[in-house]
Parts: C-alpha cells; structure tokens; sequence
C-alpha cells in the first residue's frame, strides 16, 4: 500500500487548508445559498458583501462573477510595518511578530495583565473544540482588530498572499509592491527560522521544546523534515546522557532526596 | 436508495444542522492534518466518520438530481437559471471533491501506517483476546517454536496474532482491522511460499525477538511535533525513567497560542483533550 | 537497533577495535587462520555486533572473551578536530554511518564530553546543511567538498530539506517559471 508522503502535511496540502479560509467577496451576480459539506454558503446578492472560504472565493473570481475585498494585513502599509517589526524590533530579533489572537487570548499589549480565557464550541459528540486557523475569520475584510493593535500575520499568510496575488491581483491595492515586501518577510523570516538550529537541543530532551509561536503554516511545512531530523538527531546522541541524568534523578527520588518544589507541581498536574 | 439510507435520511436529527455540518467539516480537517503528522495510529474518531459518509451519500444524491433537472429541462426560457444551475452543480461538485480528498487521505495515510507496523498493532490488539489461544501464540515467542519438534507453530502464518474474538479494536476501525489481519496473513502465507518455507524450524516466525532485536517494530513517539497549544495553559509531560511506572517529568508550559516543536509522547493526552493541535 | 533498518544493521557491521583476553580454541579464523586458535592478547578490528556480543563477559563481571576500544572513527584526534571546526571533517571518510556508530559506541562507553562535542558539531553541521539545500543552484565551491563528507544522517537531512524547498519552489511558481 503506498502512500508516497513523508510525514507531515506537504506545501500543496499546506495550500488545499488555505483554501478553507474565509475571504469577504463583492459578488457581481446572484446565486442562492448552497449547503456545502463544509457547512451552509449564504446567498450572493450584488452588491452585497459575503464571506466565502477562499477556494469558492478563487473559483468565482476566475469566471469574472466576483471580486476579492482583501484582508486587511495584505496591504503594503501594514505590512511594511510588520517587516520593520520582523527585522528592527530587539524583541523580535529571534522570534516572529507576535500572530493574530486566538478568541479568548488576549491582545499583545494586555498579556502581562490579563489571563487568555479559552472559550471552547462543543462538538455533535459532546467534546470541547477550540476552533483556530484556517476556521477563524483571519483574512476577511473585517478582520481588521481594534485600531491600537499591531497589524499580524495570520497562519496562512504565505499561501493567502501567494494566491490573492496570483488570481485577483486586481483586486488588490500596490500588488507589485505588496509583492515584494512578501518576499522580504519570507527571507527575513526564514533567516530566523535558520538560526534557530542552535536551540533545537531544548526540543531533543524529553519535557524540553521549541517555541516558534508566530510560525506560518507553510514555514511550518518548509521547515518540518530538517527541524525533525535534527532534533532526532540529537536526541539518539545525547540518548545515554539523558539516560544517566533520568536514572540519577529516579535514584533521588526513591531515596526520598527530591525537594517540595517538584511534588507541588506534580500535584498542580494531577487537579489538572 | 436502500432502505438503510431511507431510515437514515428520516433519522438526520442533531447530525443535519448547518452548525454542526461547519463543525463535523473543522473536525475532519484537523483529524487529517494530525494522521498526517504523527507516525502511529490515531483512535478512530467512529461517530464523526459516521456522519461524514453519511453527508458524502446525501451530497452525492443531491449533486444527482439536480445534474438530472438539468437534462430534464431543455426549456430554453430557463437559460440563465440553467446558467447558475452549471454553476451551483460545479460549486457543489468541487466541495464534494475536496472532502473527498480528505477522507481519502486519511485512509490512506493509516492504511500505509498500518502496513508498515503490521505485526505491532495485530500483537496489541490480540493482548486484549479473551480467546486463550490468541495471546498464547503472542506470549510465547521464539523458544516455544524451538522446543517443539512436531510442525506446530513453525509456519510464518503461525506468527500473526488472531484477534478474531477482540471486541476493543481502539485505534483501528472494523474495516482497519479486517484489512490488517488480512494483509497480514496474505504476506505471512507469501512469505512462507518463497522464502521462509525453507529456513528452519526455529526461524520461521515474525515475532522473533532472539538476540535481543525484536522483530515486531512500533511507531516512534519520541518524535518531535509541531503544536500549536489551544487551551490556557498545557503542560508537556512525559515518563519518567522506567523504573517507576506512575512518575512523570513535567516539561516546558506552553500558553494559549504558542506553536512549540516538542516530542509527540508528551503532549498526546493534551491532543486527545483538544487542547493542542497538531501542524 | 531496529529490525528491517538497513542503516542500523550497515551501523552494526561497522569495525571496532578488539583486544582477546583470553586464549580461544578455533576461533582463529577470525584471523584468516582457520584451525589455528587464537592468543589473548591478540588485537583485531570485529564487527560491532560480534565485538560487543564477546565483550558481555565485562559488563556482567566474569571473566570477558574481548575488550572493546574506541574507534578510529571516534578517536581522540578526531574529537580534537571537531572541536575546531566540525565544518572541515570529512565524517563520510571517518564512518558512513558516523553519527549511528557514535550513538552505539556511547551505549557502550560513558563518555559524557563525547555527547557535548558530537551534539555541537551537529548542529554547526546542520546550520550549513539547511543553507545549502535552500540554495536553488545547488552546491557551490566549497558546498561540493562539505557535501561529500556528509554521513549517512546528515545526507538524509540534506534530502529532506532539499526536497520540502523544491516543493516549496514548485507550488509558488518560482520553480517553473526559471
């Protein structure tokens, strides 16, 4: 049974998800809302606007029956800040700019006041379900947040770019200059992804991790087999040295030598 | 349509609304972007599945008819209804595709991951048998086949777990399990006919664990992944060493929105809570 | 070591360095001389496999067939070497299976500083890798002598990041329209 795929979802895969954003549309004629497996599509009225998930968005802008009102973080004003941010601001030197809030997170400015409140849907089947990208609306017209909020890159932003400019560049203001600060921000960003390989070590011990918050879905992509590879790498090397420091620490703590700190939070897990 | 499908339709209930479609749709799409990122088998999500196969066959009879209405009706004062009619039916035919896709990409993805840890998940799923000749054939490995000198237990088949009485097949589906015992069984008897047949006695099994190197190979879920954390605040925990079963090592703490890249066995309880999502 | 994995058996049939402590009756063979026995304190390369299965008499202390030294491949100099510039090793002529070697000798041996070296001169190694796989042209200069050192671990990483940037490539156009 072959299945040719390495591990992980691939740039086109990486490409169908995008595809499930939802855009806002101006429909240039009527059609009636649809029930889609992907859930209803309200009806298209001219000139009223409509939000419909990117694939359907494209295929009605390819036959001239729509045009695309574009995200409001696809503009170059935005995103030459965003650029300034990526590669002056010293908190960001080695991270990315700080992503669009999940609903319930708190905005950049008031994380360090206030605690992000995950607010969960509940599925047919009775289970919590916390929606993120591609199903939160990161890319419609509206999705412009309060005006003191510093303009982000959502998840898909590589691909929703890529597309927007291939297929409704019209539709778009400055799309040559949009184009390039595009590149500019995949370079800059990828540089930083780059460096990162010094702190892959963090990830290769067993609580231990990377933290790449910011990360687009297809840097994500790109970047997943080497990261991986690297952190696996390590892991095998340093696999009798994380051994003996495991079996220095059980030793502990059969011998009753482990400090309160630890037993606190293993209880903090257990009310967990 | 058949009378299942009669009932069915009848019987739509919670399962038909358009929210729940939106939510069912978000689910499998996270589902297949997980069984695409790990290497073991992911449980089963059987109710979700469920009603997805069921929209896919209402879908199918509904992009039918109207392809049927079309050709019905050569009424040429209808030509622009006509016009959005080709146009809702390649709508609807292009959103039946893509979630076809996904449907068959999971499929597929589990039935590679299957074919690569055969014997794994036919000795896990057999540990469960109530049926005592079932776990014999798993608890006694090599040596069993070494001492006896009659041809019981030396044909390569003899290797491949029943687990026709298991009730609990968690992570496999029916199907998912059929298919492995089959398969299994199919390359066992083939390698018997080319190969094995002629080794000894002793060396005709596909659970041999002699020398210290086990033949029954699982997925590895030390692997890294991608996360991005959706709860407050989720911890990354893992086993500690082997020697006490119950002790943990509580990692890094990832907040709300972070994407972090840890190993897969430390965040999988938080996955199965929906509190972190796999990339 | 996994069963069907070709690099981990390739990794077991790697050679290391032997010393019999005891004299062993028609093993000599081993020594191309077959009939003859063989004298303690004779030192031959075996393969790892055999090596470590007649070296077990010494992790369990009784009396041991062979004791196991370091390999070429993980030697002092070599350590030395790393330490300056890991960029510079051809690991490729040191063992193809470097890294794999590396992780069954340090099963064997404890040798924590060996784990911090070998650690650090992945991860310079892998900084370099990543470059040149993103690099469209291919390698370049120097990129080729790198390259060709490269161990079995690291060419895998070489084609897994090569290979995601050509798909990356592919899908936004850039790779078509060149």
């Amino acid at each position: 049974m072959a299945f040719p795929h390495p591990r992980g979802i691939i740039p086109s895969e990486i490409a169908f998800l995008a595809e499930m954003e939802m855009v806002t549309v101006v429909p240039r004629q009527r059609l009636e809302g649809l029930e889609l497996l992907g859930g209803p599509i309200e009806p298209l009225v001219p000139p009223r606007r409509a939000s419909l998930p990117l694939w359907l968005a494209l295929l009605l802008k390819r036959q001239r029956r729509a045009n695309i009102i574009p995200p409001a973080w696809l503009h170059p004003d935005p995103l030459g800040l965003i650029l300034e941010v990526e590669s002056q601001h010293q908190d960001y030197k080695n991270a990315f700019s700080p992503p669009p809030p999940l609903p319930g997170q708190p905005s950049v400015q008031d994380r360090a006041a206030l605690e992000p409140i995950a607010r969960p849907q509940y599925t047919p089947d009775g289970d919590r379900y916390y929606p993120s990208p591609p199903f939160l609306a990161q890319n419609t017209a509206q999705a412009s947040t309060s005006a003191r909020d510093m303009p982000a890159l959502p998840f898909h932003w590589v691909e929703v770019g890529n597309m927007l400019l291939d297929a409704a560049s019209d539709d778009l203001v400055d799309p040559d200059q949009t184009r390039r600060l595009l590149k500019d921000l995949r370079e800059v960003r990828m540089a930083k992804m780059r460096s990162g390989v010094d702190v892959l070590d963090a990830a290769a011990t067993g609580g231990g991790g990377v933290a790449l918050t910011g990360v687009g879905a297809m840097e994500v992509g790109e970047e997943r087999g080497f990261v991986a590879g690297v952190v696996n790498g390590l892991r095998k090397i340093g696999a009798s040295k994380e051994q003996a420091r495991r079996e220095a620490m059980a030793e502990q703590r059969a011998n009753g030598g482990y400090d309160g700190t630890q037993d606190d939070e293993e209880e903090d897990y257990m009310e967990f | 349509m058949d009378i299942d499908d009669i009932l069915a339709s009848v019987d739509r209930g919670a399962g038909a609304s358009s929210a729940s479609t939106a939510i069912d749709h978000q689910l499998l799409t996270r589902f297949w972007v997980a069984e695409r990122a790990v290497s073991e088998v992911l449980p089963w999500p059987t109710a979700l599945m469920e009603r997805m196969m069921d929209r896919v066959r209402w879908q199918i009879e509904t992009i039918e008819d109207l392809a049927a209405s079309s050709s019905d009706a050569p009424d040429p004062s209808s030509k622009s209804n006509n016009a959005t009619l080709n146009l809702r039916l390649s709508i609807l035919q292009t959103d039946l595709a893509r979630t076809q896709f996904l449907i068959r990409s999971v499929l597929r993805t589990r039935l590679a991951k299957l074919s690569k840890h055969s014997m794994h998940y036919l000795v896990l799923l057999s540990s469960r048998s109530t049926n005592p000749s079932a776990t014999q054939s798993q608890t006694q490995p090599s040596q069993s086949s070494m001492d006896t000198s009659t041809a019981t237990n030396t044909r390569p088949e003899d290797s491949v777990p029943d687990i026709s009485s298991v009730t609990d097949l968690s992570p496999l589906s029916e199907a998912e399990a059929q298919f492995l015992h089959t398969h299994q069984s199919l390359l066992a008897s083939h390698y018997a006919g080319s190969f094995m047949g002629a080794f000894p006695m002793n060396l005709r099994r596909l659970d041999d664990n002699a020398g210290g190197t086990s033949m029954v190979q699982g997925p590895e879920n030390r692997e890294v992944v991608f996360v991005r954390c959706l709860g407050g605040e989720v911890p990354v925990i893992v086993a500690a060493a082997a020697a006490e079963e119950d002790a943990i090592d509580i990692g890094v703490t990832m907040r709300m929105g972070d994407v972090w890249v840890v190993r897969w066995e430390g965040v999988r309880d938080a996955w199965e809570r929906g509190e972190v999502e796999l990339l | 070591m996994s069963y069907y994995d070709v690099d981990s058996i390739l990794t077991d049939a790697q050679k290391l360095p032997c010393t019999f402590e005891l004299e062993v009756p028609g093993l000599g063979i081993l020594e191309g001389n077959p009939g003859e026995d063989i004298k303690a304190g004779t030192r031959m390369d075996l393969p790892l496999w055999l090596g470590e299965m007649l070296s077990i008499g010494a992790r369990l202390g009784t009396s041991r067939l062979v004791t196991l030294d370091m390999p070429d491949a993980l030697s002092e100099r070599v350590m030395n070497a790393l330490k300056a510039d890991p960029r510079t090793v051809d690991l490729r002529a040191l063992a193809p299976h470097f890294y794999s070697l590396s992780e069954r000798i340090l099963e064997i041996f404890e040798e924590e500083e060996m784990v911090d070296v070998l650690s650090d001169t992945f991860k310079k190694r892998a900084a370099e890798i990543a470059d040149h796989a993103h690099n469209p042209r291919g390698a370049v200069g120097d990129g080729v002598d790198f390259l060709r050192g490269l161990d079995e671990t690291e060419r895998q990483l070489f084609r897994s990041a090569h290979d995601r940037a050509k798909e990356m490539r592919i899908w936004s156009g850039e790779a078509k329209r060149k």
